[in-house]
């Protein structure tokens, strides 16, 4: 990397109590790596009333933090965030742009992908600089293959999965952050958020659990459920679920486990009928021991496995 | 209420398997409607039923791609149009979005619905850049949708838990699984289908742009998976799992 080492962005994210997402702090890893030969790493963070989660982004290790503390932003609604990193990376002069694989970031990417013209590596795992292009790894056909995608144009953007690098550690109070100025459109302020209402929590012992047998479709059918309660039971363990069993009314909301349900880490985590899909793996990958029973031995599931059944 | 929905057709995931010896991809199965686009179909119809309207499917990719379309008339759409390309992949999303978009400004629509992401490449940005192209309000990951005056009203699935947004119609709005559980078409909606209007149109994508690039998919690693139990009656399986258990003292 010599001349063609490019200004990195990256983007954080602040959830609905206005908490830094800790995902903010993965991109700093990401983003440190892809600017290891001297280029300037800048952040940028967007919300309305940012002050805590602004002064835990600067203090991970960026050269620059850039705010856009604005009403508009009090959701991370795509249009005016596409506008907000639009105007960040007319700012940087940003040629590697890195924004969270979250719901909010898988919005507003390909939307500031297609307003600049340029190509976007979706849920990417990993980076390389290749001559100076960036080349993103992505999983593929449910996280079965691996795709290597070549970002040839200016400025590459890449959406980056949760839990794929390590979050950076707290080095200090940081810089100051540097509000930016943007100028939001009628376009941008046309969605409405009315409400969000957190899910139904649930009994509590999901996440303190010991065990968890965590059931998926490929358990058949509802009644087969009984086999993992039952095994739950025996082992002082509790029942999580994946979101293709809950979305079919197979099991009640509060069990699922994911990017949009829980995240648990227990000593054991059993995986029954379950693919392992990038959406479910984020919820569960924090398990001291992961045991799989599928029978497709190509099931990603198997990767995070320390013991792996293929049957059924 | 006139709607749109974005459907593609993939090879069927559950048939998906790997040649360990050579590293392929066996993408044996049936071609069928992509998971989430299926959803958006349910949804679309449910829409007509309440509020009537035209349902009309549209989709990018080979002469094949119309049993895609097909599929989706049997279940109750009123028109369809192939916009045919020996093969989707081989554009990019942007490439394949403007060119929906093209196709999608001679039709009109209410809404558009797509699937939150396609079963096979899940870039998840085809309809998010359908509507910046279209210049229209995007809601993604959708659970439940109403109308009110002009506007759209969409719970959706976050991280932070269910959302409710409101945005002016026209919009694109992506199905979530958790929207609806797609219909079977009935043999009436088979036969049916076949007096439906089928438009096919030759795609002319733009000229190619090196926007990015990408490699033929390759097979991890097996990676961390330690003992791996295959080819044994479940019996002796549930003996080794136990024994493996009771070795690293987790039961
Ligand atoms: C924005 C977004 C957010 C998401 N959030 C979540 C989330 O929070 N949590 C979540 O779980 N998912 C989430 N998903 C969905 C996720 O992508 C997967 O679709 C889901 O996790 C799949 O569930 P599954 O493994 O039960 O089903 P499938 O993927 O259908 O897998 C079933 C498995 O069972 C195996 N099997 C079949 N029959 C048998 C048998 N007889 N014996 C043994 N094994 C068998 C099959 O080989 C297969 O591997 C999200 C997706 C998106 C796009
Ligand atoms: N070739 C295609 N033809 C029509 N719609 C498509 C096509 N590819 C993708 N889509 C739509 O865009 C959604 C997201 O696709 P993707 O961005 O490829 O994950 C799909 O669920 C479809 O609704």
């Amino acid at each position: 990397m010599t001349e063609s080492s490019a200004a990195v962005l990256i983007v954080g994210e602040v959830a609905t109590d206005r908490s830094l997402r800790p995902v903010s702090l993965e991109l700093v890893t990401a983003g440190r790596r892809l600017a290891a030969a001297g280029a300037p790493l800048t952040a940028l963070l967007m919300g309305d009333g940012l002050g805590d989660a602004a002064r835990e982004f600067a203090a991970a290790g960026v050269d620059r933090l850039l705010v856009v503390d604005d009403p508009v932003l009090a959701a991370t609604t795509p249009e005016a965030a596409a506008t907000a990193v639009a105007q960040a990376i007319a700012a940087t002069s940003a040629g590697v742009v890195l924004i969270p694989g979250t719901t909010a970031g898988r919005d507003y990417a390909p939307r500031l992908a297609a307003r600049l013209g340029v190509g976007l590596a979706a849920d990417a795992t990993d980076f390389a600089l290749d001559d100076g292009v960036l080349v993103a790894t992505r999983p593929v056909l449910g996280g079965r293959v691996q795709s290597a995608v070549h970002l040839l144009a200016r400025p590459a953007l890449a959406t980056v999965r949760a839990a794929s690098f390590p979050k950076a550690e707290a080095t200090g109070a940081g810089p100051e952050p540097e509000p930016l100025a943007v100028e939001f459109g009628p376009n941008d302020r046309r969605t409405s958020v009315l409400e969000t209402a957190p899910k139904e929590a649930g009994p509590a012992n999901l996440e303190a659990a010991e065990v968890v047998i965590g059931g998926g479709r490929g358990l058949k059918e509802p009644g087969n459920f009984r086999l993992v309660e039952e095994l739950a039971a025996t082992l002082g363990g509790a029942v999580g679920a994946t979101r293709a069993v809950v979305d079919a009314g197979w099991r009640p909301h509060h069990e699922q486990i994911g990017q949009t349900g829980r995240t648990v880490a227990p000593r054991l985590y059993l995986a029954v009928g379950v693919s392992g899909a990038v959406q479910h793996n984020v919820g569960m990958q924090g398990s001291d021991y992961v045991v799989a029973i599928n029978r497709d031995p190509d099931a990603p599931i198997f990767k995070l496995a320390a013991f792996g059944v293929v049957g059924d | 209420m006139n709607v749109v929905v974005l459907v593609k057709q993939v090879p069927d995931m559950n048939a998906v398997r790997i040649d360990r010896a050579s590293g392929k991809l066996l993408l044996g199965g049936q071609q069928v409607v992509s998971s989430y686009d299926a959803h958006a179909v349910e949804e679309a119809l449910r829409l007509k039923e309440r509020l009537g309207g035209e349902v009309t499917v549209v989709t990018v990719g080979p002469a094949a791609a119309k049993d895609a379309l097909s599929r989706a008339l049997a279940m109750g759409a009123d028109r369809a149009l192939l916009v045919e390309t020996p093969d989707a992949n081989a554009l990019d999303t942007l490439a394949l979005a403007r060119l929906l978009a093209d196709h999608l400004r001679a039709i009109e629509f209410d809404l558009i619905l797509a699937g939150q992401t396609a079963d096979d490449y899940e870039s998840g940005q085809v309809g998010a850049q359908v509507a910046e192209v279209l210049d229209l309000p995007l809601v993604s990951s959708a659970v439940e949708l109403q109308t009110e005056d002009g506007r759209i009203v969409v719970r959706r699935d976050t991280e932070d838990g269910y959302q409710t947004v409101s945005v002016p119609l026209p919009a694109v709005v992506l199905a979530s699984t958790g929207l609806n559980e797609p219909r079977y078409p009935s043999l009436k909606g088979i036969m049916a289908a076949k007096k439906k209007p089928l438009d096919r149109v030759a795609a002319e994508p733009e000229e190619a742009v090196a926007r990015l690039s990408w490699d033929e998919p390759v097979v991890p690693e097996r990676g961390a998976a330690g003992v791996v139990v295959q080819d044994v009656p479940p019996a002796e399986a549930a003996r080794q799992l136990v024994a493996w258990l009771r070795e690293q003292k987790l039961i």
